[in-house]
């Protein structure tokens, strides 16, 4: 079934044409890494998605319905949960006050902006949730996120969209600047979060990760999509060469030979 | 890094992080300067120069308020002092000339500050100039304006006794203590503040925006607004406080509240709210403008030169500051 599609998006920024004619789709319960070089317009086509700003042409569709995107919290409502690349959570908050930014429980509701936070739900909610992730060994609630190592962080990012039940979480370089160990740890929570039913988008440049978690390949170059794969299909010579531009052809006969 | 979870953790530790918070640090130093000023001259603590002291700290008090939230949220106003020079001018200058009744002048005051809020906010946010550059702008322009408006003259204030005299600036008498009505300003106003910026909504984005401002957005927090409508509190309480000064000696200044920005920043980081945004500490600026005022009233009592006030002022204030650096840097290694 499928949950999300993206109908030629496209977006400039002046004269650089970040996304040129993108198209895909991602269905329920799979893992989709997107690849491509520095500069190719990853970042971009997430950002279109998650809200961050408008496209200049182009249709987004979930679960088959036209949709508009026009703010984070549209894209937050319609179940896309985005993790960009090191901006996801606040130093100086408590991981709960993290888990919850955005949709705080309050009571009286109808103070508005004024409301006073629910701190027992706000903590006992974290909890669950750390517990849930397989987290709460290590972590309490109420500590601030400025003391936490880098892998911890993404997991409690990766975490906090997994609480909203999206239909879709985009990671955006998820283990950039992680140690080895956090990297695995990561990676592990990806399947889980997949096999948990939640759709992924796996946005990286390490193709060896792709290979770990993920079940179809999209590779952009210079704001195109320029190949779509599924992981059994196809190996790791392959999609390096498509992502650098090489000549395909020539190398897939080569490795088909072999 | 281990923490234990919530259940498992220890009183001591909880204790322990209390203590090593800047505003508990800050409210030690501050019991540490009563003590020396009350030895060091009885007449410290008397009746007389504790009511004056809660006379002058409410008026830079309630700017401090405003602005911890502003500096909480990552952003700084320099026109406050400013601004408490021209709201009282300006509403003086509308009643001398009858243009309106006292009630009507305060409040087209109080709409001028918002308008003066606002622009500071919608510049520094929609344009992206930092609020360095706007306010210190901003400082010029409303100071500026204060001083042409009343071609440079104090103006003698609203002396008549009324609704509004004893809502800003009555007084009253608890023993042979004389407070003054502003005092209540002071507490209601801290109290409101202290309740947002912990245990609102709108405090948990005040802090992510100043922590993490992309973050923040992320997560559908309305950035922008949440920053302008800080410029205007921020603006409307310097407004607030200069006419609660002008009623109290009766006298509307266009240079009243020269310098005063620096003085209310000082107490704010004083008290140990970051200057960089995300930590802010509504009781820690309490302890701070308690302890900027214990030092300008202290130090005269003790016999320093007049002119040689500032130098103690200044150098209190980076003891602090450095204090407080160390503290968090050893936090940040425990
Ligand atoms: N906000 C922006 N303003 C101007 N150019 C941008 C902006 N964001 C991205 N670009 C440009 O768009 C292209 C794609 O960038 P990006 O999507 O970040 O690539 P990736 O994430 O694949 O490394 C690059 O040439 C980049 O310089
Ligand atoms: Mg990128």
């Amino acid at each position: 079934m499928e949950v999300l599609r993206l109908q030629n998006l496209q977006k400039s920024f002046g004269s650089v044409r970040a996304l040129k004619n993108a198209s895909f789709a991602l269905n329920e319960g799979e893992v989709v890494a997107l690849l491509g070089d520095n500069g190719a317009g990853k970042s971009t086509l997430i950002k279109a998605i998650s809200g961050v700003f408008p496209v200049d042409r182009g249709d987004i569709y979930v679960r088959g319905e036209k949709v508009s995107i026009r703010s984070t919290r549209d894209a937050m409502d319609l179940g896309i949960e985005t993790i960009h690349q090191d901006t996801s959570l606040a130093p100086d908050l408590s991981i709960a006050r993290n888990l919850f930014l955005g949709r705080e429980p309050v009571k009286l509701k109808w103070l508005g902006v004024f409301a006073p936070l629910d701190l027992a739900k706000l903590r006992g909610a974290a909890s669950a949730l750390l517990k849930r992730v397989g987290i709460s060994k290590k972590l309490d609630a109420d500590a601030l996120v400025s003391t936490l190592s880098g892998g911890e962080r993404q997991s409690i990012a990766i975490s906090r969209a997994m609480q909203f039940a999206a239909k879709v979480i985009i990671l955006d370089e998820p283990t950039n600047n992680l140690g080895v160990e956090e990297t695995h740890g990561v990676l592990r929570f990806v399947k889980e979060v997949r096999d948990a039913g939640h759709s992924v988008l796996l946005i990286t440049h390490n193709i060896h990760h792709v290979f770990q978690v993920a079940d179809r390949i999209i590779v952009m170059r210079r704001g195109e999509i320029v190949a779509e794969q599924t992981v059994a299909d196809t190996d790791l010579l392959t999609v390096e060469s498509i992502i650098t531009g090489a000549d395909m052809s020539a190398l897939l006969k080569e490795t088909r030979a072999k | 890094m281990t923490i234990a979870a919530e259940d498992e953790m220890p009183v001591g530790k909880r204790r322990s992080s209390l203590l090593r918070s800047p505003q508990f640090s800050s409210l030690v130093i501050l019991i540490v300067l009563l003590a020396v000023f009350a030895i060091a001259d009885a007449n410290f603590l008397s009746p007389l120069n504790i009511s004056n002291m809660m006379a002058f700290l409410p008026e830079l008090g309630i700017i401090a308020l405003g602005m911890t939230l502003l500096l909480t949220a990552g952003e700084f106003d320099l026109s406050v002092g400013a601004v408490f020079g021209l709201a009282p001018v300006v509403v003086m200058l509308l009643v001398q000339n009858g243009e309106a009744s006292i009630g009507v002048a305060l409040l087209a005051g109080l709409l001028l500050c918002v308008a003066i809020g606002a622009i500071n906010g919608l510049i520094v946010t929609k344009i992206g100039i930092s609020s360095f550059l706007v306010t210190l702008s901003m400082l010029l322009v409303v100071r500026g304006a204060a001083l042409y408006i009343t071609q440079g003259f104090p103006l003698k204030s609203w002396d008549q006794p009324g609704f509004f005299v004893t809502l800003l600036a009555g007084s009253f008498n608890i023993g042979s203590f004389r407070f003054y009505t502003s005092l209540w300003w002071f507490i209601g106003l801290s109290l409101l503040a202290i309740y947002v910026l912990r245990y609102a909504k709108l405090g948990n984005w005040i802090s992510a925006i100043g922590s993490n401002r992309n973050a923040a957005v992320a997560r559908g927090v309305p950035a922008d607004a949440v920053k302008v409508w800080l410029f205007i509190l921020t603006s409307v309480l310097a407004g607030l406080a200069g006419m609660i000064s002008a009623f109290r000696i009766s006298a509307a200044s266009p240079v009243a509240g020269t310098g005063y920005e620096l003085e209310v920043i000082a107490m704010v980081v004083v008290g140990g709210t970051a200057l960089t945004g995300g930590r802010g500490t509504i009781l820690g600026t309490i302890v701070g403008a308690l302890m900027l005022r214990a030092i300008r009233n202290g130090i005269v009592l003790i016999g320093v030169p007049g002119l040689a006030y500032n130098i103690f002022v200044g150098v209190i204030i980076l003891a602090m500051l450095i204090l407080h650096a160390l503290l968090q840097k050893n936090a940040a290694r425990g």
